[in-house]
């Protein structure tokens, strides 16, 4: 029999009194007394990048990334593809020209149909996935995050731009799959290659210091960046170099003129573009009379399990990369071998030299200067 | 607005009216050509102005002679080509804007109005999206315009006619079919990729501008200019009423059409190998306007001088103003928009005769 109050002069189920938080708070308190010990062993709280808490009942199992690079770093992170169920379609085009398509041939299948390429969550797609968290950027406005909170998602939001940014949200994507121990090992090998071209690359005189140009595009309009918080800028300066577009202020278009002026020592092409290559430069009037181009100094940075432009899980092969091209005779990484410790610690896998040659473009740009040193031996 | 002719004139008044027509020809001659010189002289990269000069006197002795300094390819192969393409395409603009606000009678319709430049700007979307770069996407964008012109026709067309404000209408619709689905490529767009590139294209800039571009370009700009103006005499009577223009033995359908499809071959030469750039071709025409009249026979060519400097002007300052490119759409509104308030204003004030 449903037990009855009366208020006024109607009878009312108490049923009704009983709103839905209500019964979910006392279910999670007779879990509580039920399964304490078990519960709280593996709740998972932290702070993400946009200052929210998040929270996860336990060890997330299925992943979606909506940014760009954090969906490879799922995989690293967790070593397969098991726990990435959706990511950006812009991510899976990385996959599908790079070489993670070829370790984890499976992760061809991971839907992109959870978002648009410009980060607008398609909400019911990504609810179908039913994932236990959405990782979605936190600076872009609260556009492409409100949808992913109403339908009831764990979210977790991160920052664009730095190295700390990157080891932070790393660290917290580890913790939030369950991963923690993987992550340890990583930030430490970061911090090494960081330090050991951060020492060196001090010994340099300014005035050795190589102007480098990144063209973050290139084909239909061109465009460089800013050093004010630019990752590429950041990394440049890293490995000895002088970003030569320092005067702009974010990343804008440019018109070649102004690169002759520049004229740049060394040219990085951005990996973004699969048409685009070296000799993009060398057949264009202008830009092959730049410095660069006549000292051969033209290279297009590499794509391996992500992209080595932005940060990821691969940077400090970026940086290595980066350092042996600035000051070939201060650095003297062996990026081969590197590349082979990394991948077999990042991804399991043991890669074979055509696997490199194909990740550093040495068939299209290996006549390049100081290329030479990432042949195989 | 109908245009007074000379031979209606008495021949004191005639004399004055030529004499005057003259100095404003001469003058608008003069600041085409300081404008051409002053903006091969100055760029990011430095080069004296003598120097620049020099080095365009020996390209124009000696076209074909082998440029090896990085000065010599800056002014002949970066600037000069940019300057030229500038000029034409704004002289088209302005000559189609000019044609276009006389066959519709209103100094306020700009070629946008025929759906030419947003069907071009999907061709050009689409082709950036689908990783086509060069000719074949110039191509694509001219045919793209010239598609979005003809469904206009197709659309127009009611028992075999088609009122002015049918076209207008119907170049509306096309317009905003075509940009919306520019919005859906956009959306869809790789946000590290294509979508800059889109955006950027879709702003308009000459940034891209080579000698081969411009030779792309020039044909379709330099004889729709021509065939226009070979019209001239004939969009003076589209301008007049409908009744009066028939009964003056214009087929005023067929001759309407005639300049719509010039107008959609300059504007498609334009926008294939620069972006959609607005406000020119409504904004010109009217200075133009100011300066000369509104007989045809002066106001084309008075249009397309005054265009052509401006356009120089307005590129010249996109590329040397900042290191970062400005695209050239961002300039023409701010320099448009107002004047066309202005414009507009006066309009009223002349109607409502206060």
């Amino acid at each position: 029999m449903a037990l009855i109050v009366i208020r006024g002069d109607t009878m009312v189920p108490l049923s009704l009194f009983i709103t839905t938080a209500l019964r979910r708070r006392m279910a999670a308190a007779l879990a509580a007394v039920l399964f304490a010990p078990a519960a709280f062993a593996e709740e998972i709280v932290f702070k993400d990048q946009g200052n929210r808490e998040v929270r996860l009942a336990k060890a997330a199992e299925r992943v979606v990334s909506i940014v760009i690079p954090m969906a490879s770093t799922v995989i690293a992170l967790d070593g397969s593809t098991r726990k990435l169920i959706g990511m950006n379609p812009t991510a899976k085009s990385a996959v599908v020209e790079g070489i993670l398509g070829k370790i984890f041939p499976e992760a061809k299948d991971i839907p992109s149909d959870v978002t648009a390429p410009n980060f607008v969550p398609n909400v019911e797609a990504l609810t179908a996935a039913n994932p236990d968290l959405v990782i979605q950027w936190g600076d872009r406005g609260a556009d492409i995050v409100a949808p992913i909170t109403n339908a009831g998602l764990t979210t977790m939001l991160i920052l664009y731009g730095t190295e700390e940014l990157t080891r932070d949200y790393m660290t917290m994507a580890a913790k939030a799959i369950g991963k923690p121990e993987r992550i340890g090992e990583l930030v430490e090998w970061r911090d090494r290659v960081q330090k050991d071209i951060q020492a060196k690359a001090t010994a340099i005189p300014d005035d050795k210091k190589p102007s480098v140009l990144y063209l973050g595009r290139a084909l239909s309009d061109i465009s460089a960046s800013g050093t004010k918080s630019n990752y590429n800028a950041w990394s440049i300066q890293l490995a000895g170099g002088r970003n030569a577009s320092e005067e702009l202020n974010g990343t804008v278009s440019v018109n070649k003129e102004q690169i002759a002026a520049w004229n740049p020592d060394v040219i990085f092409l951005n990996a973004f573009e699969a048409k685009l290559n070296v000799d993009w430069v060398y057949n264009d009037p202008i830009l092959s009379l730049t410095n660069a181009a006549k000292s051969k100094r033209v290279y297009k940075m590499p794509l391996g399990g992500y992209r080595w432009d932005p940060p990821s899980q691969e940077s400090p092969l970026s940086w290595m990369w980066t350092a042996n091209l600035l000051h070939p005779e201060v650095f003297k990484y062996d990026l081969r071998t590197e590349m082979k410790t990394a991948y077999k610690t990042l991804y399991n896998y043991d890669l074979a030299d055509s696997d490199i040659d194909n990740i550093l473009w040495l068939k299209e740009q290996g006549a390049a200067a100081d290329y030479a040193q990432f042949e195989a031996k | 607005m109908a245009p007074m002719t000379h031979e209606e004139m008495a021949p004191a008044a005639r004399r004055i009216h030529l004499a005057r027509q003259t100095l404003v020809f001469t003058l608008l001659l003069a600041l085409l050509v300081v404008a051409f010189t002053v903006s091969l002289c100055v760029g990011r990269f430095s080069v004296p102005a003598g120097r620049a000069l020099e080095l365009i006197w020996q390209g124009i002795s000696d076209p074909s002679r082998e440029l090896a300094g990085i000065d010599e390819r800056i002014v002949l192969l970066v600037r000069a080509p940019r300057v030229v393409l500038a000029a034409l395409a704004g002289a088209g603009l302005a000559i189609s804007g000019a044609g276009l606000q006389g066959v519709f009678r209103n100094p306020l319709v700009s070629p946008d109005i025929l759906g030419i430049s947003q069907g071009a700007a999907f061709g050009g979307a689409l082709a950036i999206m689908l990783g086509i770069w060069g000719f074949p996407l110039i191509a694509m964008v001219f045919l793209c315009g010239m598609a979005a012109v003809i469904l206009v026709g197709l659309l127009s067309r009611i028992n075999g006619r088609s009122e002015t404000v049918t076209v207008i209408l119907s170049g509306l619709v096309i317009s905003s079919m075509f940009s919306a689905v520019v919005s859906l490529l956009q959306f869809i767009a790789d946000p590290n990729t294509s979508l800059p590139a889109i955006v950027y294209w879709l702003m308009g800039s000459f940034a891209t501008a080579t000698w081969e571009r411009t030779l792309v370009a020039a044909p379709g700009l330099i004889l729709g200019s021509c065939f226009l103006w070979m019209l001239r005499f004939r969009l003076n009577i589209l301008s007049l009423d409908e009744a009066e223009a028939r009964s003056l033995g214009a087929n005023t359908i067929r001759e309407r059409w005639l300049v719509f499809c010039l107008i959609a071959v300059i504007v498609g030469s334009q926008v294939a190998v620069s972006g959609i750039i607005g406000w020119i071709g409504i904004v010109i025409p009217h200075a133009a306007r100011l300066l000369v009249g509104h007989d045809h026979r002066a106001l084309l060519p008075a249009a397309a001088i005054l265009g052509a400097g401006f356009m120089v002007c307005i590129d010249t300052l996109a590329r040397t103003a900042t290191a970062a490119e400005i695209p050239l759409g961002v300039i023409t509104a701010l320099v448009g928009a107002p004047i066309f308030a202005a414009l507009l204003r006066h309009h009223y004030r002349e109607r409502t005769g206060s």
